[in-house]
C-alpha cells in the first residue's frame, strides 16, 4: 500500500501499461495512414521505457 | 475534421480516467486537517512541486493556445517563455519566495494582508478567486468545444463529465491529489504531443524544412522586431519587452495559482528552487507546444492532403493546429494517448485553478468574514464544499463563454487586467518599506483602471475600443495585451509610490520578514545548500544564461 503512495510507482505503472498496448497494437492492427505502424512502435516502447524507469525509481527507494 | 475512436483509444482515455480518479482515493488517507487538504501539509517534494508549478499552467492556453500562437505568430510566440516567464520564475523564486514562504501566508493573498491591510487582501482575494473561476470555465468550455468538433461528442456531457472527474479527485484528495495529477499530467502532454513533433519534423526534413518554406519573420524572435508592420504580432522590441516582462512578471511571480506550488514544498530551499528548477523544462517547452503550429503551417508545402481548418470569417482556424497535427500522423492507440494528453492539459489548468480557488476562499474570504475562530474540521468541511461550488461555477461560465477566434488572446488580455498592476504592488511592498496599505489598494485599483482604459481606447481583431467610436487599431490581441499590461504596470506603480508617500507609513517592526532589509532575525533567510545545484543563485544563473543562448539562437 506504501508502494502506491509513491508517485513514480504511478506514474510508472501508467505509462508501462499505456506503453505496452501501443506495442502490442503496432503489431495487431493494420494501418491506412503513413507511418501508423512505426509511430505506435517507437511511441509505445519510449512510453514502456519511461514507465520502465520510474518504477526502476520507485522500487530502488 | 473529424475523427473515429475505437476501442484501444476509449480504453487508454478510460485508463487514464481510472488513475487520477485513483489518485484522489490513494492520498484520500493523508488528508485530516485543512491544512492537508489546502495546503498539502507543506511536505511535497522539490521534483513533484517543480513540474507540478509548470503543469498547472499547462492547460488549454499553453497547449492549444500557444500551437494555435506558433501558427499564427510564429517562432515570436517563444517570448513567452525566454523573456517571459523563464526570468520570471527565477526572479520568483530567488527575491520573492523568501517572503513567501519565510513569512509562513497561507497564500498570496494573505501575504498582502500581513505586508499591507485586510482591505489590499480583499481586493486581491476578490479578484483572484473570480480570475480562477473565469479561467476554469474557459477550460472547460474549450474542451468540450473540441470534444464537439472533433470526436462529435455532446457538449452537455463532455462539460459535466471532465468537471466530475476533477471533481471527483480534487474533492478527496484535495491539493495534494492535484499536484500529483498534475506531474502525470505533464508526462501525459509531453509524451503524448512530442511524437507529432518527431514524426512532423522528419516529414518536412527538421527545423531546415520549416525555415526554407515559412517567411523568415515566422522563425526568428527578435529579428523582425524593429517596427510593428514588420511582424505579425504587430509590436515593437519596447512593447515586447515592456509588455511580455510585465505581463509574465505579474503572472509568475503573484498569481497564486503557480505560486502555491511552490508554497507547499519541504522547505525554504525547495520552496526557492521549486520555480528555478521548473523553468528549465519550461523553457524547453516551445517544442511542445510552439513548434507544432510552426509544422501544420509548413506541411501543406510538403503534402497534399493536410490544411488547416477555416473558422466562420475564411481565416485558418489557428486553434486547431494541434489537434489537426494529432488527426492526421496518430493512428488508433496512439490517437487515444494524443486525445488523452489533450483532456489532460483541459483539467490540469481546471484543476489548478480550482485548488487555487478553494485556499483563497477558505481562508481569505470566508474564514475573515463568514466564520472566524471555527474548529479546524469545519475550515476542512468549507474546503471540500469549495470544490464543488467551484466546479459548479466553473460549469456555468463554460455554458456563458462566448466564441473567440484566438483563446490566448483573450487569456492574455484578462490577466493583464488583474496581474500585471498586481506585480507592482508585490514589488514595491517587498522591497520599499515606506510603502503603505492605502498607497498599494489604491495602486491596485489605478493600476486595473488603467489596463481597462487602455482596452477601451484600443481595438485589435474585433476585441476592445468600448470607450470610444474611434478607437487606436492595434494588429494583434497580443500586442493589444502586451500594452495594457505594462502601462497598467507603470499606473500602479506611480500611484502607490505617491499615496505610499502621502500616508503614514506602517511601523517596522510589523514589516519583520515581509520587507526586504527588514528580516525577522536582521539577516535575510538563506537556506543551507551544500552542493552547488541547492543553492538557488547558481542554479538561477546558469537558467538565466541557457535563456540568452536560446534568444541567440533563434534570433
Amino acid at each position: 500500500m506504501e508502494k502506491l503512495n509513491d508517485l513514480r510507482f504511478i506514474i510508472g505503472l501508467f505509462f508501462a501499461l499505456v506503453g505496452a498496448m501501443l506495442v502490442v497494437l503496432a503489431f495487431a492492427l493494420s494501418y491506412d495512414i503513413a507511418f501508423g505502424k512505426t509511430m505506435n512502435l517507437y511511441a509505445g516502447l519510449a512510453m514502456l521505457g519511461f514507465g520502465g524507469l520510474m518504477l526502476w525509481l520507485a522500487k530502488r527507494d | 475534421m473529424h475523427l473515429d475512436l475505437h476501442w484501444p483509444d476509449y480504453l487508454i482515455i478510460s485508463l487514464y480516467f481510472a488513475f487520477v480518479i485513483g489518485v484522489g482515493w490513494l492520498v484520500k488517507r493523508q488528508v485530516k486537517t485543512s491544512n492537508d487538504y489546502l495546503l498539502s501539509g507543506r511536505s511535497i517534494p522539490l521534483w513533484i512541486t517543480s513540474l507540478a508549478f509548470i503543469s498547472a499552467n499547462l492547460g488549454a492556453q499553453e497547449v492549444i493556445g500557444m500551437s494555435a500562437s506558433g501558427a499564427k505568430y510564429g517562432l515570436m510566440t517563444s517570448h513567452f517563455y525566454w523573456i517571459g516567464a523563464v526570468p520570471a520564475m527565477v526572479f520568483l523564486g530567488l527575491m520573492m519566495m523568501p517572503f513567501y514562504y519565510g513569512s509562513r501566508a497561507r497564500s498570496v493573498p494573505e501575504y498582502l494582508r500581513l505586508r499591507f491591510d485586510e482591505k489590499t487582501r480583499s481586493l486581491n482575494a476578490m479578484t483572484f478567486a473570480a480570475m480562477t473561476v473565469f479561467s476554469s470555465g474557459i477550460s472547460l468550455y474549450v474542451l468540450a468545444r473540441l470534444l464537439e468538433l472533433i470526436l462529435g461528442w455532446d457538449f452537455d456531457l463532455s462539460v459535466l463529465t471532465a468537471a466530475a472527474i476533477v471533481a471527483a479527485y480534487i474533492f478527496t484528495g484535495g491539493l495534494t491529489s492535484a499536484v500529483y495529477n498534475e506531474v502525470l499530467q505533464f508526462f501525459l502532454i509531453v509524451l503524448g504531443i512530442a511524437p507529432v513533433v518527431a514524426i512532423g519534423l522528419y516529414e518536412i526534413g527538421g527545423w531546415d524544412g520549416i525555415t526554407t518554406k515559412l517567411a523568415p519573420v515566422m522563425t526568428s524572435t527578435w529579428a523582425h522586431t524593429g517596427s510593428a508592420e514588420a511582424n505579425p504580432m504587430g509590436i515593437t522590441t519596447w512593447g515586447l519587452m515592456a509588455g511580455s516582462l510585465c505581463s509574465s512578471f505579474g503572472y509568475w511571480c503573484t498569481d497564486f495559482l503557480v505560486v502555491q506550488r511552490a508554497m507547499i514544498s519541504r522547505s525554504l530551499n525547495e520552496s526557492q528552487r521549486t520555480p528555478i528548477v521548473a523553468a528549465i523544462p519550461k523553457m524547453l517547452m516551445p517544442i511542445i507546444v510552439i513548434v507544432p503550429g510552426l509544422i501544420a503551417m509548413a506541411l501543406p508545402y510538403f503534402i497534399q492532403n493536410f490544411s488547416l481548418p477555416t473558422a466562420n470569417d475564411g481565416s485558418p482556424d489557428y486553434n486547431m493546429a494541434l489537434p489537426s497535427l494529432i488527426a492526421h500522423y496518430y493512428p488508433t492507440g496512439l490517437l487515444g494517448v494524443g486525445l488523452t494528453a489533450l483532456l489532460a492539459s483541459f483539467m490540469s489548468g481546471m484543476a489548478g485553478n480550482v485548488t487555487a480557488f478553494n485556499s483563497v476562499w477558505t481562508y481569505d474570504i470566508y474564514q475573515p468574514y463568514f466564520k472566524k475562530n471555527a474548529p479546524d474540521s469545519h475550515y476542512l468541511r468549507v474546503g471540500k464544499m469549495t470544490t464543488v461550488v467551484g466546479i459548479a461555477a466553473s460549469v456555468g461560465v463554460a455554458y456563458m463563454a462566448a466564441n473567440f477566434n484566438n483563446i490566448n488572446d483573450l487569456l492574455q488580455v484578462v490577466f493583464s487586467f488583474v496581474n500585471a498592476p498586481l506585480f507592482a504592488t508585490f514589488l514595491l511592498g517587498m522591497f520599499w518599506k515606506r510603502t503603505t496599505g492605502h498607497g498599494a489598494f489604491a495602486g491596485l485599483l489605478a493600476g486595473t483602471t488603467a489596463a481597462a482604459l487602455v482596452h477601451g481606447f484600443t481595438i485589435s481583431e474585433g476585441k476592445g475600443g468600448w470607450l470610444t467610436a474611434s478607437p487606436l487599431e492595434i494588429t494583434s490581441g497580443i500586442a493589444q495585451a502586451y500594452h495594457i499590461a505594462w502601462v497598467a504596470f507603470v499606473a500602479n506603480l506611480v500611484v502607490t509610490w505617491l499615496v505610499s508617500l502621502a500616508t503614514k507609513p506602517l511601523p517596522e517592526d510589523s514589516l519583520r520578514g515581509l520587507v526586504h532589509g527588514l528580516w525577522t532575525d536582521g539577516v535575510l533567510p538563506k537556506a543551507a545548500a551544500e552542493v552547488w545545484w541547492k543553492r538557488p543563485a547558481l542554479l538561477a544563473l546558469v537558467v538565466m544564461v541557457a535563456a540568452v543562448i536560446l534568444n541567440l539562437i533563434f534570433w
